[in-house]
């Protein structure tokens, strides 16, 4: 039984060779760590690893503008699919140019993430797994409201703006961020008495979030950020049949026209 | 509770449709508690969550966004995405433990004057009710 | 109209109808569809031969003669019609509809004006302002089966009593019923339709006026008995009132009191009613019922509202901008109102209405420039990642991304601000209603309590 890491170097191989690549978008270990490369026809693929899970999608994001006519592959697993719809659909990326390598998780990784679609629509590698179901959201919401009041005070005390969980967000494309102006969050203070910050984020995560959980990764405070977008994620899809990441052609549910049914 | 507790609340109005129709409760001379402090704006469609937000965390202890009657938006359907925005802005506070009651989202036309006073009312003893923000939705 | 037609600077277009809209003020484009007449114009006299030779003749009911009368496959709508040209109608024609008729109209044209092989054509028109004067149409509620409106015959309403009382109508002006007498007794009821509830809640203003001056002309021609079942008399215009009184002496009856129904009886039409002024129920027999019905919006104004952009009222009636203060404008710019579309009226005031409304069309095509809303969209291009999220929340179609970044058409933005609200980066300011603006708006509030506390 050949392992994931050996099918997905040969999967990159062969990418590499047969699509006419500028380069494929993976990740390499060395003895300093891993990172982001840009393997080229004709590397030494041996380095290539695919953990930690990583967001390659942004940095896909800056090749493809940095290099206009670049044709570039990217390891893809089923939350970097999604993301990369979702940025598609908003003139981030130019999909013409992508070619996905499908990674499907394993049911440590799906576990790991409590993610409910482990898979890309094409899998090149891996094996499906079903998606897992996030006990932890769905514990949260069965608290009172005073106990998820007394909740997310203690989590966002820990909050010390690192901005990491913007930063690592696929989706957080914007020139400038409405988190960064002292209008929206105050500057010089921690711990405000009202947490702008993570209310106006949650808030933009609506119709785009995706659920890789890249921002509850690399938060250094630990705070169980996805809690909330996932909650959100589930009344978007109640209210308003829409998934994000699902399909290239849904608009997104808060700018469009139109209310649901009855809510006239 | 304290007995004397007023609440204070910030009231988004449309400038076509609710904004009018409190100009209408007003010449009618109604009668709606005076907690309210009006915040006119052309459309519904421009109270950004951000700024419900904003209200929220300057000292609102409610906020109370009035717009046009879907299908009467005077610029057609600018209240379709207030429509949306605002319930799940309501379920995100309730996420993080702040009362949804909190934040309300009517439809009154230029000629609901009765209505509007109606809606003020009620809202501002639900709100006075809830407590001030603070003590009630401690974050 | 014939004015009208007749202007070298005013174009008639019959048969016509508005398919697509684009621009604004001053720089509308506006595509008509016309439909084929199957007469070429330019050739037809409006002789009517093609009219006399139509085998298909007396077959469709007319759409001038209320249903009251016939017409022909080929036909010229009515003697005084601009423009005064045959027109072949293609649902009835026998060639056009079944590929199998002699063509005698086409033989019998000397000018050989008649043309079976016509096609709609589209018309692309740029104007500088719009005025919608299309009119009402006369409810058709199946509510109305209620007072014997499509049950009984001789139930018919306020159009078509005035087709069988005019001298060119298909009974030569003669009232009579469907089986050629003349009615003995005649009923006219008021609010059919409107000040209802269930209905219209709205008076439709021109009826109590209308039917007065058909029951002296019923009473005139018939000599019977006429009656007037009505809620109010609503004669406000000038002269109405002594016309009102006039009639009543002419012995026409006027009872006040909504009309619950019409039942058969005995080869005549019984009309039920309270009498609220002697406080008894009467059961009047009459041969004829004519229903002042309520006026509603011309059929298609939802659609033609959401071509031009412009906003129908509760009734379904366009919206002026101002009900006092701007009684022919609407929220759209350059686009107006005159007549019945806007409200219920009758000839006195549409013809001052529509008078307004050309003026105010013409003060905008004098003017040349058109003045826009200061609170326009303006895009932060520093900030724009052109997701183009914004150009989905624009009614108006305002904004466009145009190399990778957002950008507004400052004429057709409306100032809404629902773009600024949308837009994650805060990328586009709503001018004059800016955050920054708002939020000092709320601090300022909440600065004057604490200073005041």
């Amino acid at each position: 039984m050949v392992d994931r890491l050996t099918l997905l170097r040969g999967a990159v191989q062969q990418a590499l060779e047969t699509n006419e690549l500028d380069g494929v978008l993976a990740l390499r270990a060395d003895h300093n760590g891993t990172v982001p490369h840009l393997f080229r026809t004709g590397d030494d693929l041996s380095g290539l690893a695919l953990w930690p899970k990583y967001p390659l999608t942004r940095t896909l994001d800056l090749l493809l503008s940095a290099q206009p006519g670049a044709r570039l592959g990217i390891v893809a697993r089923g939350c970097d699919e999604r993301s990369l719809i979702e940025m598609a659909k908003r003139n981030q990326v130019d999909l013409e140019r992508v070619t996905l390598i499908g990674l499907a998780c394993t049911a440590e990784e799906a576990a790991a993430c409590r993610c409910a679609r482990p898979y890309p629509t094409k899998i090149a590698v891996g094996e499906r797994v079903e998606g897992v179901e996030d006990t932890i959201t769905s514990e949260h919401a069965r608290l009172s409201l005073a106990e998820r009041a007394g909740f997310w005070q203690r989590q966002f005390a820990k909050c010390f703006k690192c901005y990491g969980c913007r930063n690592v967000c696929p989706q957080c494309f914007c020139e400038e961020c409405a988190l960064e102006e002292d209008l929206w969050v105050e500057r010089g203070v921690l711990a405000p008495p009202f947490p702008m910050f993570h209310l106006i984020r949650a808030m933009h995560t609506v119709g785009k979030c995706v659920g890789c959980r890249e921002c509850e990764l690399a938060c250094p405070a630990d705070i169980p950020l996805t809690i909330l977008y996932s909650l959100l994620r589930r009344d978007v899809e109640e209210m308003f049949g829409y998934v994000p990441g699902a399909s290239l052609e849904d608009r997104p549910p808060l700018v469009v026209s139109g209310v649901p049914e009855g809510w006239a | 509770m304290r007995e004397d507790f007023e609440p204070r609340i910030i009231g988004f109005l449309c400038n076509w449709c609710s904004y009018a129709g409190a100009d209408a409760a007003g010449t009618s001379r109604l009668s709606y508690p005076s907690n309210i402090r009006v915040v006119r704006v052309m459309c519904s469609g421009r109270v950004s969550p951000e700024l419900v937000l904003r209200a929220f965390r300057e000292g609102a202890d409610g906020v109370l966004v009035l717009g046009c009657h879907i299908g009467d938006c005077h610029y057609t359907d600018g209240n379709h995405r207030t429509a949306k925005r605002i319930p799940i802005l309501r379920k995100l506070l309730s996420y993080v433990g702040i009362e949804p009651e909190r934040l309300r989202l009517e439809w009154v036309s230029s000629s609901e004057a009765q209505r509007f006073a109606q809606v003020v009312s009620e809202f501002t003893e639900t709100v006075r009710q809830l407590g001030p923000l603070e003590k009630g939705g401690e974050v | 109209m014939m004015d009208a037609g007749r202007h070298p600077r005013i174009e008639i277009l019959t048969l016509s109808e508005v398919v697509d809209v684009q621009g604004y003020v001053g720089n509308f484009q506006v595509r008509v569809r016309r439909k084929p007449r199957y007469v070429i114009e330019d050739l037809c006299t409006g002789c009517g031969a093609c009219v006399e030779a139509c085998v298909w003749k007396d077959r469709v009911p007319s759409e001038f003669e209320a249903g009251m009368g016939m017409r022909n496959a080929a036909y010229i709508p009515f003697p005084q019609a601009v423009p005064l040209k045959a027109v072949i109608d293609p649902h009835s024609c026998l060639w056009l509809v079944k590929g199998k008729c002699g063509k005698k109209c086409e033989r019998a044209c000397e000018r050989g004006a008649i043309d079976f092989e016509m096609q709609e054509t589209f018309l692309d028109l740029k104007v500088g302002v719009v005025i919608l004067a299309t009119g009402f149409d006369l409810t058709d509620d199946p509510s109305l089966a209620r007072y014997g409106y499509g049950v009984y015959d001789n139930v018919i309403d306020g159009l078509q009593f005035e087709r069988l009382s005019s001298a060119g109508g298909p009974t030569g002006g003669r009232i009579l019923t469907k089986d050629g007498r003349v009615p003995k007794a005649i009923a006219f009821l008021h609010c059919i339709g409107s000040r209802d509830d269930e209905a219209s809640e709205y008076c439709s203003r021109i009826c109590c006026m209308y039917a007065t001056k058909q029951a002296h002309l019923a009473r005139e021609k018939t000599g019977g008995e006429v009656y007037q079942f009505y809620i109010d008399m609503r004669t406000a215009g000038k002269g109405y009132e002594e016309f009102y009184k006039r009639i009543q002496k002419e012995g026409v009856y006027f009872i006040r009191g909504k009309v619950a129904d019409v039942v058969p009886d005995d080869g005549r039409l019984l009309v039920r009613a309270e009498d609220t002024l002697l406080g008894r129920l009467v059961e009047v027999p009459v041969d004829m019922v004519v229903l002042a019905t309520a006026a509603r919006p011309a059929k298609g104004s939802k659609e033609l509202a959401q071509l031009f952009n412009v906003s129908l009222d509760k009734d379904g009636f366009f919206m002026e901008a101002h009900p006092k203060l701007r009684p022919v404008s609407t929220h759209t710019d350059g686009i107006f109102l005159a007549g019945c579309c806007q409200s219920p009226k009758d000839i006195p005031d549409t013809v001052a209405q529509a008078s307004a409304a050309a003026t105010r069309a013409l003060v905008l095509l004098n003017q040349g420039q058109v003045e826009i809303e200061p609170t326009t969209a303006r895009v932060i291009e520093a900030r724009c990642s052109g997701c183009g999220e914004c150009t989905l929340v624009c009614a108006y179609s305002a904004i466009e991304v145009v190399e990778g970044k957002a950008r507004v058409n400052e004429a057709l933005c409306k100032g809404c601000g629902t773009c600024a609200a949308a837009c994650l980066a805060k990328a586009i300011v709503a001018q004059h209603f800016t955050d920054e603006e708002l939020v000092a708006e709320i601090t300022g509030i909440f600065e004057r309590e604490r200073v005041l506390a």
